[in-house]
Order: C-alpha cells, then sequence, then structure tokens
C-alpha cells in the first residue's frame, strides 16, 4: 500500500547519485534516504577540502571535477593520489577515528556530495541496510586502492 | 527502532574549553533565558513540539524505509499520531468535563484534608513537647493556614485556572510546529550549513550533529524517565492503596521536569490526595511520602544517568548553577529548559571557540575567498 506514496520518476538528482560508486548499489528509495542526508559542496580549483591532521567529520565523494590527494602543503611534489569522479575519498578518518592522513585539494572545479560521520552513524542504527551497502562499496573501493598501489610497488621494484 | 546515539565518548579536538568559553556559554544561556522569558505563550508549545518530535522522529525514519518520502512520512506519522490522540483523549472527555466543574471544589476539598493532617500532626507534637504547648504552636499554625487558605489561595487559584485556559490555544501551536520540524528539519540543517564557506563546513557538520544529538538525547531520556517515575510510582501508589494510582504517577513525573521543585510539589499534591481520601488511616500518608523519597533517590542515583545524565556531560557543579540561573531569569519555565539549552549553548560556543582559536581556517577561508574574487575578475585583468 505504502508504494502508492512512492514517485514513479527517478529524477536526475538520483540519477547523478546512482552513477556515483558509493551508491550504486542502493535501491531507488535507499537513495532518497541517503539523498536527504548528502550535502552537496562546490570548490574552486586550488581551493582546499581538508588539511593533514584534521578531524575527519564527513566522508567526501566527487560528483564531478578532480580532487588531488597530498602531502600537506606540498602539491606538486607531494602528490600521492587523483580521486576521478564517481570516486569517494576521506572515509580512512571516519571509519578509523582519526585525524586526516594528507592532504585534499580541489584539482579542477569540484563538485563533492558529503556525508557527515553523524549521518553515517545514525544510518548504521536506523538503515542498516543502507549502511552495509555504502560500507561494502567502500570496502571494495579501499581493496581496489589497495591492489592498485601493490601493483605499483611491484612495477618499481 | 533504537534511535537514540549518545554523544561521542570522547570529546572532540574541535570543541575549546575554557573559562572564555564558559563565561560565554553562561552569558549566552542568559540572555535566551531572558529573550524566552519575554515569548512564553511561544516557548511551552515550542517546548511540547520539540519533545514530540524527538519522540515521532523515530517513527519518520522507520516509515521513511518503506518507501515513503519524508514529506509524506511526516504527514502519515502526525495523522496517525492525531488520530491516536483523539481515539484516547474522546472516551476520557466526561470524565474530564466533569473533573473541570468540580476542579475547584476538589481543589479545596483536598486542601482541607491536608489541612486536617497538619493540624493533627501538630496536635500530636503539642502534646508530646511542653515547649511547643507553651508557645501555643498548634493554635498560631491553624490561623496562619487558615489565612492563606482562606484569602491567598481563593485568590490565586481562579487566577491560575484562568491563565491556563488562556493558554490552551497556545499549545495547540505544539502538533503543528511539531510537523513542520519532522518533515523539514533535515531540510533547514542542510540550508544551515549550506550557507558556511567551505573552511568551516566540517565543523558544522560537526556542530549540527552534536547539537542534534545532545538535544535528542536529553528529551528522549526525559521521556523514558518519566515512564520509569510513572510506572514505578503507579506501582507503589497502587500497592499502597491510593485511587488514580496511574494518574497520579504520570502527573508526578511530568511535575518531576521542573528540577528540584516539581517533585516536592507532586508529593505535597499525593499527600494531600491520601491525607483526604484516608483521613483515618495515616500510615497511607507515610507511605506515601517514604515511595518519593525512594523514587527520588532511584531517580538521582540510577535513573537519570542512565537517561538524561547521559546526554549533556556536564559536571553537577555548573549543572546546579544552571538551574538557579533558569529559575532566577525566567521562573519555572527557565528551571525546565535551563539544562538541554545550556548542553546546545555549550556545544555551540565550543565549536565557535575551536573556529576562533584556529587561524588555519580563517586563512584557508581567505585563500578561497581571494580564489573567488581571482575567477570572478579574469576578464577584466585580462
Amino acid at each position: 500500500m505504502l508504494s502508492f506514496f512512492q514517485a514513479r520518476n527517478e529524477t536526475p538528482r538520483l540519477r547523478t547519485l546512482r552513477q556515483l560508486a558509493l551508491f550504486s548499489t542502493l535501491s531507488r528509495l535507499e537513495l532518497r534516504v541517503v539523498d536527504a542526508l548528502l550535502h552537496e559542496r562546490r570548490f574552486l580549483k586550488g581551493e582546499i577540502i581538508f588539511d593533514e591532521g584534521e578531524e575527519g567529520q564527513a566522508l567526501h565523494v566527487v560528483i564531478a571535477g578532480r580532487v588531488l590527494i597530498c602531502r600537506q602543503g606540498d602539491p606538486v611534489n607531494g602528490r600521492v593520489t587523483e580521486i576521478d569522479a564517481g570516486v569517494a575519498f576521506g572515509e580512512l578518518a571516519l571509519l578509523e577515528n582519526a585525524p586526516r592522513a594528507l592532504q585534499a585539494r580541489a584539482e579542477e572545479d569540484s563538485v563533492l556530495a558529503s556525508l557527515s560521520r553523524g549521518d553515517l552513524e545514525s544510518l548504521l542504527v536506523t538503515h542498516a541496510v543502507v549502511a552495509s551497502k555504502i560500507l561494502l562499496q567502500l570496502a571494495r573501493q579501499l581493496g581496489r586502492q589497495l591492489r592498485a598501489r601493490a601493483d605499483a610497488e611491484r612495477r618499481a621494484l | 527502532m533504537k534511535e537514540t546515539r549518545a554523544p561521542a565518548p570522547s570529546r572532540s579536538r574541535y570543541l575549546a574549553s575554557g573559562p572564555v568559553v564558559w563565561v560565554a556559554t553562561f552569558v549566552c544561556t542568559t540572555l535566551l533565558l531572558l529573550a524566552l522569558k519575554q515569548a512564553l505563550w511561544l516557548v511551552v508549545p515550542f517546548l511540547m513540539a520539540i519533545i514530540l518530535y524527538y519522540v515521532l522522529f523515530p517513527a519518520v525514519r522507520y516509515v521513511t524505509l518503506k518507501g515513503v518520502d519524508r514529506e509524506t512520512a511526516a504527514a502519515i506519522v502526525a495523522g496517525a499520531t492525531l488520530v491516536i490522540g483523539i481515539a484516547a483523549l474522546v472516551p476520557t472527555l466526561p470524565w474530564l468535563a466533569a473533573q473541570a466543574v468540580s476542579g475547584q471544589e476538589a481543589v479545596f476539598r483536598y486542601l482541607a484534608g491536608g489541612r486536617l493532617l497538619v493540624e493533627r500532626s501538630l496536635a500530636m507534637l503539642e502534646s508530646q513537647l511542653a515547649f511547643l504547648r507553651e508557645l501555643d504552636f498548634h493554635a498560631e499554625m491553624s490561623q496562619r493556614m487558615s489565612d492563606f487558605s482562606g484569602t491567598y489561595l481563593k485568590e490565586h487559584i481562579a487566577g491560575a485556572l484562568l491563565a491556563v485556559a488562556a493558554w490552551l490555544p497556545a499549545m495547540l501551536l505544539a502538533p503543528f510546529l511539531a510537523f513542520f520540524f519532522l518533515r523539514d528539519g533535515r531540510r533547514f540543517l542542510k540550508y544551515l550549513a549550506e550557507a558556511v564557506p567551505n573552511a568551516y563546513f566540517e565543523r558544522t557538520l560537526y556542530m549540527i550533529d552534536r547539537v542534534d544529538a545532545t538535544a535528542r538525547a536529553y528529551f528522549q531520556g526525559l521521556m523514558k524517565l518519566t515512564l520509569i517515575d510513572t510506572v514505578c510510582l503507579a506501582i507503589g501508589l497502587a500497592a499502597i492503596g491510593m485511587p488514580s494510582a496511574f494518574g497520579l504517577g504520570l502527573m508526578s513525573a511530568v511535575l518531576a521536569w521542573v528540577p528540584f521543585i516539581g517533585s516536592v510539589i507532586a508529593c505535597v499534591i499525593v499527600v494531600l490526595v491520601a491525607a483526604t481520601d484516608f483521613p483515618t488511616t495515616p500510615w497511607v500518608v507515610y507511605a506515601a511520602i517514604t515511595l518519593f523519597l525512594v523514587v527520588r533517590l532511584l531517580d538521582d542515583f540510577v535513573f537519570m544517568p542512565l537517561t538524561v545524565g547521559r546526554s549533556l556531560h556536564m559536571h553537577p557543579l555548573p549543572t546546579v548553577l544552571f538551574i538557579f540561573l533558569g529559575g532566577a531569569v525566567a521562573g519555572v519555565p527557565g528551571l525546565i529548559l535551563v539544562l538541554p539549552l545550556a548542553g546546545v549553548v555549550m556545544v555551540v560556543a565550543g565549536t565557535i571557540g575551536g573556529i576562533v582559536n584556529d587561524p588555519r581556517l580563517g586563512a584557508r577561508h581567505a585563500f578561497a575567498k581571494k580564489l573567488h574574487a581571482q575567477r570572478i575578475t579574469a576578464d577584466l585583468q585580462a
């Protein structure tokens, strides 16, 4: 009976979110729950998103643009990785409850979707299925990054 | 569905502390209490709306998960609550109407019962203690009580009943406010966060989360405490044979929302009822007083630390100071509101203190503004 109230068509906003790997396994209804929690932020090229050593309060997903992860204050020689559209970053500070390990800067004009620590924890309690789907996607992303890093080190040797 | 999420046990580095933050918290709480006092007709429905919001919030989330959007979920939950409320109220309307008609008579009947109890106790004391007999203590006290109940109370009870009647229309605001909090609360917080520059964004997220968690833990804890108190008092009062044990228990639990004096007033009311309904069996009065003392001790040492106490993380000394401040500045509403208000102000003041003490954030904001200025003047420079 409740399906009577459901919107029939997916909005452009939900379609955008579904293209992000982090939310790609969520159903339309679950996506709407998450959408209500996401904050959209716009950063200009060169703008700092977070600093090394900061207390992480949100994980971010790049909707558009590109983000540079680098050592604090050294975007040229201290480059660690680049985050392209669709990929999440800043999750380690949330998962480990640790300070940010590196600095994040917008390498291009970027649009980010941010999910706060409080909302993620709240999802774990009230929408465990949604939270576990997101965390599973995060685990997959971390696995991919770990494999990529191992491959790079192997090649370097 | 469990919703309450206690604030993080470890203190965040984002929260500044120290004398300046504490002074700011006291000053801001006092100013807010003064402002609230000026709009008391709005504060009480607002407080009821906040309580309703936190009570109904888990239900709204549950309905949302079933595939309903937030607006419709809020409407469904609010509508269902309204229907349940009306269904519960309709059968009690004849009783309420009867009580309203005989209300003033009942008040004076119970006061007379209480006066009789006090007079008997004084007479007994006077028969035991010679110095009271010499002072004619019984007659003196009887005269004073007679003056009090004869003139003062008659004047003020009518005034109080009229004031309550005048407040009833304002109370109708509470369900409307609660509905809009449920429907648009999240959107409002998002707008608030959107208005903040990027440099301060994560701090703002932290502050919003802590404020929400503090208020939610406090008000949901208050509801749990009310339920526990009601059950304990109802069982105790029923065990000693008091009539309307559940009603008296609920009234006492709600009165306990007012720190310190609420429990005393509730105890006095129950003693008046016991003294009137059981004039020849004084042990019922003593049992009721003992019951209140036991529940008060359980509240202070067991129930409150497990419910409301977890929400504020405040030292007992400033807690007591805040309660005195609330009572002095805004009376009974101040006593009820001061602790959650101080908890929220403390989080906001701590976060702002943390931002002020972090020059890096200011530098990042200035850098972002410079980037923005360069962008919008790029073609002019070319």
